[in-house]
């Protein structure tokens, strides 16, 4: 039995003040999982290995590159960034295992990047990191009901939606190939539920939809099926709403059948790194459109590129500077920002609150601002549109970004006006 | 998608048998006790008796007695006999068995007996009975410990502690005297429970409903004949099962449906529905886990089944593997719940199977399910408007007495040890979960009222804990594949099946509840964490596994 008077009351009140007045004299002492006095650990679950990571699995590197160089300048209020990396395949059991280890054994403070609709909705419903506190920061995932603060209220999206992703590409449609016929493949799930969503807001209708079973894609015959469909009702502009894998088998199998309609390609699927790690040559891109919400990997003249391109340059050298290789880096930085903003003695509980508080204001290399608030963990909220060139890098239309935007309801699509800050000083948190 | 180079042996159907080594079984009730009659040997003296309900039990008391027995509650058995040769996996048949146990009949590397052997060697009694009736026998089970627990103290009066402990149905039991009798018993150890009779209730039928609407509409599930012929037809139901079962099996990389498929069945295999795909979506609706004793899904052959295997193949055969646990049981208790209660028990007239299948889980198994067109063709398929699929009626009186039977409540009244597999599938895991987090609700409102009076009596005295959950969890992985690829059947692997676990387990779970029976409320804290870890046990104050669809 536990009794507690007021004596014991005031004795206690005298330990914390004494406690305190202590804690003023002696360096801090950290006091959160993950967080030590030279460290922080962040803990990232993504396909590394298999036939999922193609292009995916640069994301790493990139964001170790990042967080290399920031803490070669100091790293964090003194901190260095450690990023604990895990190789899920893209198998959501998988991703739930190993996201317990990063939380339970490698004790990260917090969750970065996370890549997969499917692996987060499995990670959410098993790992339970809402319930832990423990931060998902900047999931790699479009999926719209990430951004739902009560399912999910540790977790923040980075990327604009897939629904914002198809209400756009609906409205660049409209502006571009008005009366023309559209074909569409899409994930026969969340990810093409989301899409359908869009395009059904936007008030687009298609000659043809061909669902595919996740994972399908590299049956045999099954990518000739769809172009089979496809072709069969002649539509003048097809939407591939998929990943890499079966962006790649749709381009590849439609130039071996000589099937070319004008493509538009998800900013998912339209990675040439994947798709040539898929045995398909980048030429299949050529002309293709695509849509970004980052600055073109091949604008030089871009700071946030030329910084970027040059840390990864001297980090790995030799490996390409492509769209995840950028997006990785930003995410890296933009955490960077975050944690910074979370205080000299970061925890869970600050990390997240520095987010609602100054997540909008923070720098980022996208050419749309980050939407973060109390009420909103929603990321970016729009897009770009460029055609591939033939080595497979999308550039925008004419040399000059467009930018739409929009968000995951009924809101309309509208040109953003939004200018870029300029990079903070060295590319680091300020 | 074709998938052709997984071999068809992959299940392991007979592990049935895991679940129904927890059984004994029933004789005729009895208008006297008798005994206990005693041998009066040492180290360990053994009394045997009847209670007055007819329920044969056993008492074992060590030389070195120390005051506290340990209340051993057998979990499921049969209330009707399968005859042999009827069965594949029972070709001896499945009789009614009337033995006492004391500890429980399966020990996972070690004997019932060698565990009882480490509890007496601690001074501790341990007793048990057969039960005057088997089945769904929460309420008369209740009786009888209590009685048990008289004739125990009367024969022992040095008795000061009295612990309850038992497994599956014995679970339940043990919850339930705990609940109506917490004078009774000074704690309790309850693992891999059943949850109470109308979720367990929904999970089964709505399981053997589903399996007869996509793969077997002549399956009877209600209405059986009295007596033997009865028998006879809910053992034929059993032998549709495994048939479904063995079918889906075999042609788990073609998609081929069984032959006894019905019109709805057929419909979607015309329409390129895998099999695998619906036998999947059955588990997923009536909230079945879907890693099971062999499948992991994260562990693929290597090639080019790498990844498609725990994607897409692997959550059907973990499904598979655990329906044929599982079903044998609910077949036996349908056919019981049919003669107590009358035809036409269960009604599933209003029943939304369409949402019953969680968005995380339509997702995450989307690869596995092919897609959401053809989750949503499943689905349709269960539609109430669809005259393939006619849904069960029930009649007015029978479901009155079906949902009349006595029901645990999962309210905590002792010091409680709670232990299940996270991949049990009765589904012990989703129960636990529910009464933990009530617990958790009723522990901050013992907080509330301790600190509102100690406001009045300016002494605050904190409520004590009563309970604490202890989780089997499998290893990261555990899927085997032999030189072809061929998954491997694996009999036991921690964390699956259902009331599987090591004497260092179950002794860890006596030992925990005695010290809360001394102290009057559950340990916590690095020690006791520590202390589990070394049994293979854990604690995880953040899980969160789904409830049973009844409570959704």
């Amino acid at each position: 039995m536990t009794r507690i008077n007021r004596r014991t009351l005031i004795s206690a009140s005298a330990v914390l003040v004494v406690a305190a007045l202590t804690a003023a004299t002696v360096p801090a002492q950290a006091a959160e999982v993950g967080v030590s006095n030279s460290e922080i650990k962040l803990g990232m679950t993504l396909p590394m290995t298999g036939t999922a990571s193609p292009g995916y699995n640069k994301i790493p590197g990139a964001m170790k590159a990042y967080f290399d160089y920031l803490n070669a300048n100091g790293g964090v209020n003194g901190r260095k960034i450690t990023l604990k990396v895990e190789d899920d395949r893209y198998v959501p059991t998988e991703a739930v295992a190993k996201t317990n280890k990063l939380i339970l054994q490698d004790k990260v403070m917090a969750l970065i990047s996370p890549l997969g609709t499917a692996n987060n909705k499995a990670i959410a419903a098993s790992v339970n990191p809402a319930r832990r506190g423990v931060p998902v920061l900047f999931v790699n995932s479009g999926f719209s009901g990430f951004t739902d603060t009560k399912k999910y209220p540790t977790t923040y999206s980075i990327l604009p939606s897939y629904v914002m992703e198809a209400k756009i590409m609906a409205e660049y449609i409209k502006d571009n190939f008005a009366g023309k016929t559209l074909g569409l493949l899409y994930q026969d799930d969340d990810f093409g539920t989301d899409a359908l969503k869009g395009f059904t807001q936007a008030g687009i209708t298609f000659a043809v939809k061909v669902p595919y079973a996740s994972g399908s894609q590299g049956a045999a015959g099954v990518p000739a099926g769809w172009i089979t469909k496809l072709s069969a009702a002649k539509p003048d502009v097809v939407i591939l709403f998929g990943v890499s894998s079966a962006t790649a088998a749709g381009l590849g199998t439609a130039a071996a059948l000589k099937y070319a309609p004008q493509w538009i390609l998800g900013s998912v699927g339209g990675d040439a790194t994947t798709i040539k790690a898929s045995g398909v040559p980048a030429g299949v891109l050529y002309n293709a459109i695509g849509a970004s919400f980052a600055p073109a990997t091949t604008d030089a003249t871009d700071e946030y590129v030329k910084l970027f391109s040059d840390i990864y340059a001297k980090a790995v050298p030799g490996s390409a500077f492509d769209n995840n290789v950028l997006i990785g880096m930003n995410s890296a930085f933009v955490a960077a920002q975050a944690l910074k903003a979370a205080g000299t003695n970061p925890t869970r509980k600050s990390l997240m609150a520095a987010i609602d508080a100054k997540g909008a204001s923070f720098a980022s290399a996208a050419l749309i601002p980050l939407n973060y608030s109390k009420t909103s963990h929603v990321g970016y909220n729009g897009y770009w549109f460029g055609k591939y060139s033939p080595t497979g890098d999308l550039k925008p239309v004419d040399g000059k970004y467009v930018l739409y935007t929009t968000d995951s309801g009924s809101g309309a699509v509208v040109k953003s006006t939004w200018k870029r800050p300029a990079m903070p000083a060295k590319g680091l948190p300020n | 998608m074709k998938i052709t180079s997984v071999k068809s042996r992959a299940i392991a159907l007979l592990s049935t048998t895991a679940l129904l080594a927890t059984i004994v079984v029933a004789s005729p009730a009895q208008a006297a006790a008798v005994g206990p009659t005693c041998d009066a040997k040492t180290p360990i003296q053994t009394c045997v008796g009847t209670t007055s309900d007819g329920a044969a039990y056993e008492i074992r008391v060590p030389s070195s007695f120390n005051g506290t027995v340990a209340l051993w509650s057998h979990g499921l058995g049969v209330s009707w006999p399968v005859s042999a040769g009827l069965l594949p996996p029972f070709p001896n048949g499945i009789p009614v068995d009337p033995r006492a146990n004391v500890t429980p009949f399966t020990v996972v590397g070690s004997t019932s007996s060698a565990l009882a052997s480490s509890i007496l060697a601690d001074g501790v009694a341990v007793m048990g009975s057969g039960f005057p009736v088997q089945g769904w026998n929460l309420d008369e089970a209740v009786k009888t410990n209590v009685e048990l627990i008289g004739i125990f103290k009367k024969a022992f009066p040095t008795t000061k502690k009295v612990v309850a402990w038992g497994y599956s149905a014995g679970g339940g039991i043990t919850q339930a005297l705990a609940e109506q009798y917490p004078q009774l018993v000074d704690a309790v150890a309850i693992i891999d429970p059943v949850a109470p009779a109308p979720a367990m209730q929904k999970l089964l039928m709505d399981a053997l409903w589903l399996f007869k609407t996509y793969f077997d509409p002549s399956m009877k599930l209600t209405g059986y004949s009295a007596g033997k012929a009865g028998d006879l037809e809910a053992t034929a139901d059993i032998g549709k099962m495994y048939t479904i079962l063995a079918s889906v099996g075999a042609n788990i990389s073609s998609g081929k449906w069984p032959a006894t498929a019905g019109p709805s069945g057929k419909a979607l295999e015309a329409a390129g529905v895998p099999s695998r795909s619906a036998m999947l979506l059955c588990a997923l609706l009536v909230g079945m886990p879907v890693q099971s004793a062999s499948y992991d899904n994260i562990n693929g052959p290597e090639g080019a089944l790498k990844l498609t295997f725990p994607l897409a193949v692997s959550p059907a055969l973990a499904a598979l593997e655990n329906f044929g646990v599982a079903l044998t049981s609910g077949l036996s208790m349908a056919r019981e719940w049919d003669t107590k209660f009358g035809p036409n028990w269960y009604d599933n007239t209003k029943t939304n199977f369409a949402a019953q299948l969680s968005e995380s889980d339509r997702d995450i198994y989307n690869a596995a399910l092919s897609g959401n067109t053809v989750i949503d063709g499943l689905l349709g398929v269960l539609n109430p408007a669809n005259p393939a699929a006619p849904r069960m009626v029930g009649e007015a009186s029978a479901v009155a007495k079906a949902a009349g039977m006595y029901s645990t409540t999962g309210k905590i009244t002792v010091p409680t040890i709670m232990m299940t597999g996270t991949n049990d599938p009765v589904p012990a895991a989703s129960w636990i979960q529910q009464v933990s987090d009530k617990y958790e609700v009723q522990f901050a409102a013992e907080k509330a009222a301790a600190i509102t009076a100690a406001k009045k009596s300016r002494v605050y005295v904190a409520p004590k804990n009563k309970l604490s959950v202890l989780w089997l969890k499998p290893p990261k992985n555990w899927t085997k594949f032999d030189a072809a690829g061929t998954p491997i059947a694996q009999s036991y692997v921690a964390g699956n099946g259902h009331a599987l676990f090591t004497q260092k387990q179950f002794k860890f779970m006596i030992d925990s509840a005695i010290k809360a029976a001394n102290t009057g409320y559950v340990a916590s804290g690095g020690p006791v964490t520590t202390a589990a870890r070394k049994a293979g046990l854990v604690k995880d104050k953040y899980s969160a596994y789904p409830y049973l669809k009844y409570y959704n």
